[in-house]
């Protein structure tokens, strides 16, 4: 899996591209969380070319959100593809993250 | 109760693979069963399925069976049927109770990080059991229309 980091506006995007497997787990965690711990409480995660998500990745999402939140920030998902969505939903995931339609909705929601 | 891994039933043979305690080994595994799986005709839904489940019980096996110790292996063993794919996974730990594993869909326990690989196996698949003390769990999916 590629992960490439961007800003848009005032959040900080970053672009999961492949799969979430077990073998990005410390890549994303790097990224994700690192984003977050080095001082960006606002983040969108791209998913748009995200086509699978272990539960370690979700592990990871969830660790990067609750430290956002303590920092008065946020942790976003956008552009999930069905798969990722369905996953999301069967683990109740949708009730703690918002989840919007792409980057720029993500980006420009309040809060 | 699921089967308790025979090696002849008559209905097709196992393929068996030993792990090393390795999160790398993982993905090999998994080409290996989701191939099977596409010689077979199985479709893109089914082969995602397999995946996921196949994923989280190895990396369940790995990490908390056998506590990343590399002295220790996973057993795998699957075959694919052209009605339903098969998987054991069994690891060499001290075994645990599947039934005592919190919800994680409960509200106190949506934002913890963990705990989310048993219930994702059984979403995904028609079949999950656990045998020997935990240390075994049986997989299985049927083919979809």
């Amino acid at each position: 899996m590629k992960i490439v980091t961007r800003n848009e506006g005032n959040c900080r995007v970053v672009a999961l591209v492949g799969s979430a497997d077990i073998n990005a787990s410390e890549a994303l965690r790097e990224s994700l969380v690192g984003a977050v711990e080095s001082g960006a409480a606002r983040v969108v995660c791209d998913l748009s070319k995200t086509d699978f998500v272990s539960s370690d990745a979700l592990g990871i999402l969830i660790t990067a959100w609750v430290k956002a939140r303590g920092r008065g920030g946020f942790v976003r998902l956008a552009g999930c593809q069905q798969r990722v969505r369905e996953i999301l939903a069967e683990m109740h995931l949708d009730r703690l993250f918002e989840v919007f339609p792409d980057v720029a909705q993500a980006a420009a929601a309040g809060g | 109760m699921p089967p308790k891994h025979p090696k002849t039933d008559g209905l097709g043979p196992w393929t068996e693979r030993i792990l090393p305690t390795q999160l790398e080994r993982i993905r090999d595994a998994e080409h290996e069963v989701l191939l099977r799986l596409r010689e077979l005709g199985y479709g893109d839904d089914c082969r995602f399925a397999v995946r996921l489940a196949l994923e989280e019980a190895l990396v369940n096996a790995m990490k908390h069976g056998n506590r990343m110790d590399q002295s220790r292996c996973v057993h795998l063993a699957y075959r694919v049927l052209p009605e339903r794919v098969e998987i054991h996974v069994t690891d060499e730990g001290d075994g645990f109770d599947p039934a005592k594993v919190p919800d994680p869909t409960a509200d106190e326990n949506l934002a913890k990080p963990s705990g989310r690989g048993i219930m994702l196996m059984r979403c995904y698949m028609d079949e999950v059991a656990y045998a020997g003390d935990g240390r075994q769990v049986y997989m299985r999916r049927q083919r979809r229309a």
